[in-house]
């Protein structure tokens, strides 16, 4: 028996509706218990700002595409080394650190659960190898669907039960935790050299249009009872003017579960954006956050932009293959059969740079705008608009009129012409920031009921305690301290032991797999599919037999069986 | 007369790569192809002996006509003999001149050497001989 | 007893249809795989036991010995060289870069001498490509260029490009062109549509006319490159524009000429550049079966494919400096770990000679080359046939081996994981 006690904590407690009471925590075995007996261990937390394990719900930190991130660029991997320490490996890396390194980052600011975003599932098998040396903190990943063969077909023949059918034998196959829809049917369009221009625009060959494909997965979603909604990123992302076909997208979503959201969109601020070129490029930030003000059943996360540099990586094929024509730096690209693809380059983002500017202006924006934090949540899109070691920047960024101000004396000038946030008055308190940061997190991936992302009894005893006395300090005045305290926890606790203390890491740890199967009846498991099995024989390279992941790649096993309407 | 040498996979010796110290895998790694041409121009025939010589040493092969190379170069398949004469500089590469190399080919009475042969030549020990 | 869906562990195809039938744990039969896929599985003479150099004649040890061996002259070294690693599966490379990050010692792979040079053209332009499959279904064009696949890749062609029937080609032999670039008329040029053949060392130049063409300046190439009429690059030239999807594949007849890595830097920029008319990818044909994921594993855990000096705690890499070939030419190394790979017969005699004057311990199921320069030989299981485990195709595509033998063999992780245990306990965690 391992037992823990926190004392004098101030504690914010969303999810229970607790907001800076000083109060302990008992622990139990990796678990948030009433009472430990005497013989506990004891931390006294000295009254500072203590919250659940952060919770990053959109991150590219494991896989095919985050490695040749890494692979193509020595440069980056110079930009950030430590050498073997202790119980400690050696980290390369700042945009995309190796996986040590990632884990070892995220540790030291109180991350103790990632979600990556986007597994291409021919692939999945090195996403949870990589999982496998991500030692601090659990894991789970978002399936693609965007170009799947088999859903489009069923799209086609108005099957959505087939759809339903088809996700729930990928998400069991390759130990899915949700849906990710990346630039629907335009990563199949790009495997003809092509892209969907908008939702209505149909995709060659399968003759489905992206709405089609939203509405259908979003309904298959429900079917299975997923514990998360389906997470998509828009078509058309950073292209001028694009926020109507984001506000179409989020406008085809019906409010299908009580829970949570029905829809997750997701990196918002690359899909907010006016003009009808680059020379007009503009904000448009609000019509996003009003739509959303008044729909209950959309979340989104911010996809805030940070200046520097950086590498971009996703699913969205053609999206980077534009992104090179403007940049002309190096470019790769990889294209998964039947399923999706991806694309990476690398960027810098500039503060003499209008276009730049006004992005950095249209995440905060949307955070800012939207009334109700659990609807929009704090990500970078983590390496995409910056690498995750800027959150606690973002933080203080959102809780400082002030600051944002110091900073918006230093973009392009041009940049209040075209976006509102030089007007915005709003400052986040600590219970909204603690919401944007994991439990608003929990509940839109729905995982709070396994005890993610909040410290009542029975939780999983992931904590975060900062350096910071929140009745001592205003955040408004005291920026820099709030950066400084959320870069750096005085201790983070993982499974009920402290992990990472003053920005050291202390122990190698074991990450937890989090993972979705669906139970279908018998004649919806499409592994018995004569249909299915004859497609998948003919079209792809490897053998059914040899495409699920085996559980020997799961260091510790979190399997949630979901009842579906199939 | 001066050749380029290019060295590369072929069946036989991907087929004998696994036992690298047969007959069969020292034949394959030791055979120079040419074209016929420059054979008839060197006075030799299918299988006869032939001295190849690198900036770092020299190495006996089978010389065998092949179609598939031009007049001028010479094509052996990857192993301890083409590598017996391939110098070790990789121009900040890592990587060898394997398929550009200079080499002097004339007929010799000598025979091609073991792959043992070759190898304790350069100071290790074979094990199953 | 037949096993199937067997993954073939010898060449970068990865195929992983492959039928075995055993008998009485011996493989009798096989079935679909190629000539080389074939006489691997139908096996050889492997090593019995680890062996021992004893003066002038060898000896059989235990394995628990040759373990402690390894741990102890690993770790008397001052600059160990960790190489191979393309022979073995992805579970045992990670152990073996915690081995190197313990030991402070430089591991590299084989790529060093395949597609490193590609590799330092993909960190210098990127790479677009995709996965075998997305070729097979979709190309109506493919260019093999300085590869060889019949002798060195053989299935390549019937199961993903000249021979593979896919979703939007029903006939593919006759509604798919082939183009073959080579300075040879190798067996794979005899059943292309197209054959151009190089003057060696010409292919940097034939690329850089074709990146005119393909820009609309044809009129500034001369009459011949390299021995290739100006006739026949416009008409390939036109191919590739015309191709509804155009793949290239290319050898290591690109990344060990004259040029090396600046060659394949051209090739990926002329697909760049085809990029903007049609859908173009180009990749490389990797030849060990697992050498691609040496390179995912380095990188995943260390930032860099090949090459990794842990000298200075911190992991670098600088191709030339801290690649094999270099460091036992400088004669630097003074202690060197071979896994699942055999310098002795892929390196240049430079090389070879310095192994013979420094301890050397091999982990590999056969007596090969190296074996002849090894202190100590410990024979492994073969991953594919008795030891299962991760490798990653051509593409990227993971995939993981089946056993179809059961022998009394450790596997390469299990002897890497002792070897590593013990030198834990000396110098600490």
């Amino acid at each position: 028996m391992n037992e823990l006690l926190i004392k004098n904590a101030c504690v914010i407690d969303p999810l229970r509706g607790i907001n800076a009471e000083t109060m302990d925590i008992a622990i139990r075995d990796g678990r948030i218990v009433e009472e430990v007996s005497g013989a506990a261990e004891v931390i006294d937390a000295r009254g500072a700002l203590t919250l659940p394990g952060g919770i990053d719900s959109h991150t590219h930190i494991c896989g095919t595409k985050v490695n040749f991130g890494r692979y193509m660029s020595p440069e980056d991997m110079r930009a950030g080394r430590t050498p073997r320490r202790g119980p400690l490996h050696a980290t390369s890396g700042y945009s995309v650190p190796t996986t040590y390194g990632n884990s070892y980052r995220y540790s030291v600011m109180g991350y103790t659960t990632l979600l990556e975003g986007a597994m291409a599932p021919l692939e999945a098998r090195h996403t949870h190898e990589e999982f496998l040396y991500t030692p601090l903190q659990d894991t789970m990943a978002n399936v693609l669907f965007d170009g799947n063969w088999g859903v489009m077909e069923a799209i086609r023949d108005g099957d959505i039960k087939r759809v339903a059918a088809i996700i729930a034998w990928t998400l069991r196959a390759v130990k899915g935790f949700g849906v990710k829809l990346t630039n629907p049917g335009g990563t199949e369009a790009w495997q003809w050299g092509k892209n969907v221009s908008c939702i209505r625009d149909p995709v060659p060959y399968f003759e489905v249009t992206p709405a089609e494909i939203i509405r259908s997965v979003v309904e298959a979603n429900e079917l299975l009872h997923l514990p998360h909604s389906v997470h998509l990123h828009c078509n058309n992302l950073g292209t001028p003017g694009n926020y109507t076909c984001t506000l179409g997208s989020l406008g085809l979503i019906p409010d299908l579960n009580r829970k949570r959201q029905t829809l997750y969109a997701t990196h918002v601020q690359f899909h907010a954006y006016g003009g009808s070129g680059w020379k007009d490029f503009c904000s448009k930030s609000e019509p996003i956050a009003n739509f959303v003000n008044m729909r209950p059943q959309i979340v989104m996360d911010m996809g805030q932009v940070m200046f520097g540099r950086t590498t971009t990586m996703t699913a969205d094929g053609p999206m980077e293959f534009n992104l090179y024509r403007l940049h002309h730096d190096k470019w790769s690209n990889h294209d998964v059969e039947l399923e999706t693809g991806s694309g990476i380059i690398p960027v810098t983002y500039r503060r003499k740079n209008l276009v730049n500017s006004i992005m950095w202006a249209i995440g905060l924006e949307l955070a800012l705008l939207t009334k109700s934090p659990w609807q929009c949540l704090l990500t970078t899109d983590n390496p995409n608009g910056a690498p995750f070691v800027r959150y606690p920047e973002i933080v203080a960024l959102l809780m400082s009129k002030r600051y944002r101000d110091a900073e918006f004396a230093t973009v392009h000038p041009d940049t209040a012409a075209r976006a509102p946030l030089p007007a915005i008055e709003r400052e986040l308190d600590w219970y909204e920031i603690a919401v944007m940061t994991r439990a608003g997190q929990a509940k839109a991936l729905g995982i709070q009921d396994l005890g993610k992302g909040h410290l009542g009894p029975g939780a999983e005893a992931d904590i975060a305690i900062y350096p910071l006395r929140i009745d001592e300090i205003d955040p408004s005045i005291d920026y820099r301290k709030v950066i400084e305290a959320f870069g750096r926890t005085e201790y983070t606790i993982k499974r009920g032991r402290v992990v990472a203390r003053r920005g050291e890491c202390l122990v190698d740890g074991s990450n937890a797999t989090f993972w979705v199967r669906p139970k279908v009846s018998e004649a919806y498991d499409m592994g018995k599919d004569p249909d299915f099995i004859e497609k998948f024989d003919r079209y792809y390279t490897v053998r059914m037999r040899n495409y699920p992941v085996q559980e020997e790649y799961l260091n510790r096993n979190r399997c949630i069986e979901t009842e579906a309407e199939i | 007369m001066t050749f380029l040498m290019i060295t590369g996979r072929t069946v036989n010796q991907g087929v004998t790569v696994e036992k690298k110290t047969s007959a069969a895998y020292a034949e394959e790694t030791s055979t120079c192809f040419m074209h016929e041409f420059d054979m008839l121009e060197l006075g030799l025939a299918d299988q006869d002996t032939v001295m190849l010589t690198g900036v770092c040493g020299t190495v006996v092969m089978r010389a065998v006509a092949s179609g598939e190379v031009e007049m001028g170069t010479v094509f052996v398949p990857y192993g301890p003999y083409a590598n017996h004469i391939i110098a070790a500089d990789t121009h900040s590469t890592g990587m060898p001149d394997f398929k550009s190399h200079e080499v002097e080919i004339e007929p010799t009475d000598e025979e091609p050497k073991t792959v043992h042969g070759l190898m304790e030549d350069l100071g290790g020990l074979a094990y199953d001989r | 007893m037949i096993v199937k869906d067997v993954v073939c562990p010898f060449c970068g195809c990865l195929c992983d249809d492959i039928e075995v039938e055993v008998e009485e744990n011996r493989v009798v039969a096989v079935a679909n795989a190629c000539e080389l896929g074939t006489t691997k599985f139908m096996g050889e003479e492997r090593l019995k036991g680890p062996i021992l150099r004893d003066g002038d004649g060898w000896k059989e040890i235990t394995y628990d010995e040759a373990i402690r061996y390894a741990a102890d002259t690993l770790l008397s070294a001052e600059r160990p060289l960790l190489y191979g690693w393309s022979g073995t599966h992805g579970e045992a490379q990670c152990v073996g870069v915690h081995m190197a990050e313990l030991i402070r010692g430089v591991i590299d792979n084989t790529s060093s001498v395949c597609h490193g040079p590609s590799i330092l053209a993909i960190q210098e332009v990127g790479h677009p490509g995709c996965t075998l499959g997305v070729v097979k279904n979709r190309a109506d064009l493919v260019i093999y260029w300085g590869s060889n696949p019949i002798d060195a890749h053989p299935r390549h062609l019937s199961r993903y490009t000249r021979y593979a029937d896919g979703f939007f080609l029903e006939n593919a032999f006759r509604d798919r062109k082939v183009i073959v670039v080579d300075i040879r008329r190798t067996q794979t040029a005899n059943i292309a549509d197209e054959f151009v053949q190089i003057k060696p060392g010409g292919d940097y130049a034939v690329l850089s006319a074709l990146r005119a063409i393909v820009q609309g300046k044809t009129e500034t190439i001369p009459r011949t490159v390299a021995g290739v009429t100006r006739e026949q690059l416009v008409r390939v030239a036109n191919l590739c524009k015309g191709a509804k999807f155009g793949a290239v594949y290319f050898g290591v007849g690109l990344t060990m000429t004259r040029g090396k890595y600046k060659n394949i830097r051209n090739a990926i920029e002329l697909v760049s550049e085809l990029s903007r008319h049609t859908k173009f990818t180009i990749s490389a044909m990797r030849g060990h079966y697992n050498v691609y994921g040496s390179n995912e594993v380095n990188t995943w855990m260390t930032g860099y494919p090949f090459g990794i000096d842990f000298s200075r705690g911190i992991a670098f890499y600088n191709p030339g400096e801290t690649t094999a070939v270099d460091i036992l030419a400088r004669k630097e190394c003074d202690a060197a770990l071979i896994v699942g790979s055999d310098p002795a017969a892929h390196f240049p005699r430079r090389c070879l000679e310095h192994l013979a004057e420094i301890p050397v311990v091999q982990l590999d199921p056969y007596p090969n080359a190296t074996t002849a320069f090894c202190n100590v030989q410990i024979p492994v299981a073969v991953t594919g046939i008795d030891a299962v485990g991760t490798a990653y195709r051509m593409d990227g595509v993971p995939i993981r081996t089946r056993r179809v033998l059961s022998t009394d063999y450790p596997s390469d992780r299990d002897v890497l994981f002792q070897m590593y245990a013990l030198m834990q306990e000396v110098r600490g965690r």
